[in-house]
């Protein structure tokens, strides 16, 4: 019944010829409006290709200086007065192995100290003055690591110039960034989830371990990851430390085919790192080994995005499960 | 009218609440909850209602400064719950609650409704099995998630979620079941089968909801209580809350002409 | 109406009110054969009990006033639900007025029981009248419980031929005052008892209308028969 009388009595607008004049200019000011939009964008999307730009160049420009050394030898090699015959090995296994001590220092602590302060800490003045502190080491600067280091671990501690000393130094360096990754990991739980798990009768650790660890490790390992990507590339610590730049065996194996299997005279063994190998070979006078040092840059940075890379991927594949 | 004979399951006497920084959020609240009953908390927001309910499962003591005086007496055994003495982990295994958004733990079905087993050291298979079946047919949740209980839980709708917690929430038996606001999220054919199912619920226990809907108190509870300020300005069974209150506050509360 | 709610308190709240409605109904339409019946067999204790029972009609009706507020304050009852509510309101008044109507006829036999007075000839006549008001409640009644709108027209005739009956025997009772004065003071007394029967009638019709409320939600108060048969056709 309705809709037949809707078209036997369409029903006219009588709106005022004044309203339609209005709206013409509400047109005209949303076109103005608009075209901020677009100016906006471009300028943006300028910057964002300016900056890509450079480090795309500066890349290749690694990448073609250094690809003729892109080889198998190059990284069987040990470093060499020849140019042409000098290799990454030692370098590589060093970083490796420093990579390896500095994961160990890092994570636990930096996951256990996040936890703390997040979970158990009070909060009070206290609490915040560690806070800002630990967000302030994040912004020390690096060769101040390296100093410390020498300072306490090889003089003070003993512990020599050593792969135990730099993988140390750089989980120094990297437990700020561990920290702040997990607590804010942490914090992205929501309050909620956690008051879920009480409300059933849940011990502060059993929210803890069964939550909180459970849904921010995804967080965290991106955090300790790209704490890696930034301890490979670092130089100055290193060096500051004490590190060998022209090494010609490998240490000890941290395995071995005899009990108990696994040994620890590696932690104590000289070492040079993949950055302090490119410094070297930049630092000589000899054309041939700027190729060398370009193509070492390139692994570098190459390494670099890869571990990103495997951070990104990880926390999307681990934030697909969980949606808050 | 309350009938005076009505069973009391837990009654909260002269209780006063203050939040960390001084708030003085709850003022002298003597409030029964009837067994087997009902109870709906309303008032406009701020009034305490929620801050009421979270002291029956003492999760105020999640935040530090927070403060209770006052009792809230548990019947039969007349443990009183605000007691130092009493571990408010304790009163949580008897008392549990369903929140104001569905709030499922990023696991699986199984799992979500398992936890509260868990927390309490079962780790009996068949037990859990057991007891995760009797659950979810409790929360109405069975027929629909059988198949599929290795799922994640987010990948149920919003009013299964919902009742998932309140699976989650069933599983461990407890004595009272406190709702804050269950179905502010949902949308109203998913709101009646919440109200539906905890009609149901009350055959086992004792529920005290929280809502902002007055038509949602009006409609699931047994006993109404308004409240305002932090007080509890009226209480009595929901048909005379509704069709002719004792307070002037409450007539213009639910008339809507405040609040 | 047919299917249920998802909350099934309502549905039980709803079908308990429809029942005690339903009860009151039952128990008007005895009241008014058991008046009628103590009328024509001069039979006290049957008058007496009828209007003793009058307050049973009346707490019934306070009763459903109660639970319909209930259910409007407590469900927000909308659409078919809302309807059936608002017509069961309405239909306890006419069921209670009835009640009055039959309570009347009820004092009007045991006064007459009293008075010994050769009354019975007179109220055989408007016998069949009663009979037709009666079963016009019984039909609107039975319409109620089955949800059907198509007995309104039914009703709707009877209700012309109750009120046909009603003007004969008006016509009657004036032609026996004229011809022996002495039967004036019976005469208006059934005359009461015919009125009160007429509106008996009235009342039925009314809650037949509510019934097409209910189901089609259309009003068909005050309209012309026809518009009344194509509505409730539809």
């Amino acid at each position: 019944m309705m809709s037949t009388n809707m078209t036997t009595k369409k029903p006219t607008s009588s709106t005022p010829a004044s309203v339609l004049k209005n709206l013409g200019e509400v047109r005209a000011m949303i076109k103005r409006h608009k075209l901020n939009d677009y100016l906006f964008s471009l300028i943006g999307l300028l910057a964002l290709s300016l900056a890509l730009l450079t480090l795309m160049t500066l890349f290749m420009d690694l990448v073609i200086d250094g690809y003729q050394r892109f080889n198998l030898d190059f990284f069987s090699n040990f470093p060499s007065r020849r140019a042409g015959s000098a290799g990454l090995l030692s370098a590589w296994v060093g970083s490796a192995l420093v990579m390896l001590v500095t994961f160990i220092v890092a994570v636990p602590m930096g996951v256990a100290a996040g936890l703390y302060l997040e979970e158990y800490a009070p909060k009070n003045w206290f609490s915040d003055l560690i806070e800002i502190n630990v967000t302030n080491l994040a912004g020390v600067p690096s060769i101040v690591y390296g100093l410390l280091a020498l300072g306490l671990f090889v003089y003070i501690l003993g512990l020599g110039q050593s792969i135990l000393t730099a993988g140390l130094t750089l989980g120094l360096l990297i437990l700020p960034i561990v920290i702040v990754s997990t607590r804010e990991s942490i914090r992205a739980i929501p309050t909620a989830i956690r008051e879920a798990a009480y409300a059933v009768g849940a011990t502060k650790w059993q929210v803890v371990y069964d939550h909180v660890l459970k849904y921010s490790y995804g967080g965290i390992l991106t955090g300790v990851i790209i704490g890696m990507a930034r301890a490979l590339g670092e130089t100055a610590p290193i060096i500051t430390i004490g590190a060998l730049t022209f090494i010609a065996f490998l240490p000890p194996s941290p395995v071995s085919d005899v009990a108990p299997f696994i040994n620890f005279e590696w932690l104590s063994s000289g070492f040079t790192v993949l950055p302090i190998q490119m410094f070297n070979w930049l630092s000589r006078p000899d054309h041939a080994f700027h190729i060398n040092a370009a193509a070492t840059g390139a692994i570098i940075i190459l390494l670099t995005l890869l571990m990103n890379g495997t951070a990104i991927y990880l926390r999307y594949k681990i934030r697909k499960n969980i949606k808050w | 009218m309350i009938n005076p004979t009505t069973p009391i399951k837990a009654e909260s006497r002269d209780l006063n609440f203050f939040y960390n920084g001084g708030n003085h959020a709850l003022k002298s609240v003597n409030m029964p909850l009837y067994e087997n009953k009902i109870t709906a908390l309303i008032g406009p927001s701020g009034c305490g209602k929620s801050t009421f309910l979270r002291c029956f499962n003492r999760m105020h003591d999640l935040y530090p400064g927070n403060k209770y005086q006052g009792q809230i007496v548990m019947h039969p055994d007349n443990t009183n719950i605000l007691e130092h003495g009493v571990d408010p982990i304790e009163v949580r295994m008897r008392i549990s609650m369903v929140f104001q958004k569905p709030n499922p733990f990023p696991k699986s079905i199984y799992e979500n409704v398992a936890y509260g087993l868990r927390v309490r050291g079962e780790s009996n298979k068949r037990q859990l099995d057991d007891k995760v079946e009797e659950a979810l047919k409790g929360a109405a949740l069975w027929n629909e998630v059988k198949d599929r209980l290795q799922d994640l839980a987010f990948n149920l709708s919003g009013g299964q979620q919902q009742r998932l917690c309140i699976a989650r929430a069933l599983a461990t038996d407890p004595e009272i079941m406190l709702f804050d606001e269950p179905t502010s999220a949902l949308d109203p054919i998913a709101t009646a089968n919440i109200e539906e199912l905890m009609s149901e619920l009350k055959q086992k226990l004792t529920i005290l909801v929280v809502t902002h809907n007055m038509q949602q108190a009006a409609r699931v509870s047994d006993y109404t209580a308004y409240m305002y300020l932090g007080e509890l300005m009226e209480y009595d069974d929901t048909n005379t809350i509704f069709t002719r209150p004792s307070r002037k506050e409450t007539e213009d509360y639910i008339t809507g002409k405040f609040g | 109406m047919q299917s249920e709610h998802i909350f099934k308190q309502y549905d039980a709240e709803l079908e308990a009110v429809r029942a005690k409605v339903l009860e009151m109904g039952a128990l008007v339409e005895q009241q008014i054969v058991d008046s009628l019946d103590a009328l024509v067999h001069n039979n006290q204790k049957l008058a007496k009990s009828v209007i003793k029972k009058d307050h049973l009609v009346n707490n019934l009706e306070v009763q459903v006033d109660e639970d319909c507020s209930h259910i409007i304050a407590r469900r927000q009852p909308t659409a078919g639900d809302l309807r059936m509510v608002l017509m069961m309101i309405k239909t306890i008044t006419d069921l209670e007025r009835i009640g009055d109507e039959a309570a009347k006829i009820a004092r009007f036999a045991l006064k007459a029981a009293e008075s010994s007075q050769k009354l019975t000839p007179r109220f055989v006549e408007i016998k069949a009248m009663a009979n037709t008001a009666r079963d016009m409640l019984h039909m609107a009644l039975d319409a109620f419980a089955r949800s059907d709108a198509t007995k309104v027209i039914e009703i709707a005739h009877m209700d012309e031929e109750v009120d046909e009956q009603y003007q004969a025997a008006i016509r009657q009772l004036i032609t026996f005052m004229l011809e022996d004065p002495r039967t004036i003071s019976i005469s208006l007394e059934v005359l009461f008892i015919a009125k009160a029967v007429e509106r008996i009638g009235d009342h039925a019709k009314n809650i037949s209308e509510y019934v097409v409320y209910m189901v089609k939600g259309k009003d068909v108060r005050h309209i012309s028969m026809e518009e009344m048969e194509e509505t409730a056709k539809d």
